[in-house]
């Protein structure tokens, strides 16, 4: 079972969660190329270890929440505070 | 077995209730594990910031439950949203009490009474229930009284609060209406190795 640590509702099975993929920031629409859209919208760092992913609190608190787990031992640290308003993006 | 329970209530606010539980159980009074459907009790939605004025009147914070000063209960189901129960003509008054905040802040006010089911788990061994179709810690010192949470029961999204009677256990369980009968159902079936009975319908 992975537990994921949700900021407003604590440790949660990843059942009750949806996983909102890897954590990017938006390019600035007015400044960035076609080439940085794509980027953001399409390729995947995909690393074997440390990686900054969002969540959605599904069936808890409905919130969005970023946090870092090592996808190789499934591991998480920084998790954000209650009352965090970081949101998806890094 | 004296008794079935009735699907149709009806409610002093507007037009008769509808439960969705409509299939009639056998139904008695007591027992180690009841089970009641309280569907037709009075049910408000709150949503607001969850640090605002709003939060402030109501008082109950999130993961937490407080008696509003004419009788309804509040619970602070999500961080910035709030269900209150209780009465139709208390949870009126917790509402009225409201009144001037929206020039304060956002904030949205609903009537959830139509479209959320409610279901009341009672007894010493409601824990032992829940913890087969929900993965929440259901110990005293994670969940005692007055708590309120939301997770997944049976696969089906839920608010929950602890909101013991006489100081034996007791839950209240919400859903999203039209999976209420199969809500129900499932803790039945839940229940049935712990001598789950159903009691009658419930207003409150």
């Amino acid at each position: 079972m992975l537990l994921v640590p949700c900021p407003n509702c604590g440790p949660r099975n990843s059942t009750d969660l949806r996983y909102g993929g890897e954590s990017h920031a938006r390019p600035d629409p007015n400044t960035a190329s076609p080439a940085e859209w794509r980027a953001y919208l399409y390729l995947r760092d995909n690393p074997a270890g440390w990686l900054r992913e969002n969540w959605y609190c599904a069936s808890g608190c409905r919130r969005w929440f970023s946090v870092e787990r090592n996808t190789a031992t499934n591991e998480f640290r920084d998790p954000p505070l209650p009352g965090d308003k970081r949101g998806g993006a890094a | 077995m004296a008794d079935t329970a009735s699907p149709l209530r009806s409610t002093s606010m507007g037009p008769a209730f509808e439960s969705p539980v409509v299939r009639n159980y056998p139904t008695s009074e007591g027992g180690n594990l009841t089970l009641t459907d309280a569907s037709a009790t009075a049910k408000w939605l709150v949503r607001a910031d969850a640090d605002g004025p709003t939060a402030d009147r109501l008082g109950a914070r999130f993961g937490s439950s407080q008696m509003a000063p004419g009788g309804a209960l509040v619970l602070g189901s999500r961080p910035g949203e709030w269900i209150i129960v209780g009465t139709p003509g208390e949870v009126s008054a917790a509402v009225a009490d409201l009144d001037g905040l929206e020039a304060q802040e956002f904030m949205t006010v609903l009537d959830w009474t139509h479209s959320r089911a409610m279901f009341r788990a009672t007894g010493v061994s409601a824990t032992r229930m829940l913890e087969k179709v929900c993965g929440i810690d259901w110990s005293d010192h994670m969940t005692p009284d007055g708590a309120v949470l939301s997770a997944s029961v049976a696969l089906t999204t839920c608010d929950l609060a602890r909101n013991d009677v006489d100081g034996t256990p007791s839950y209240l369980i919400f859903c999203d209406r039209s999976v209420g009968q199969y809500l129900f159902d499932a803790l039945i079936d839940a229940g049935n190795e712990f001598g789950l009975t159903v009691t009658a319908s419930s207003a409150s």
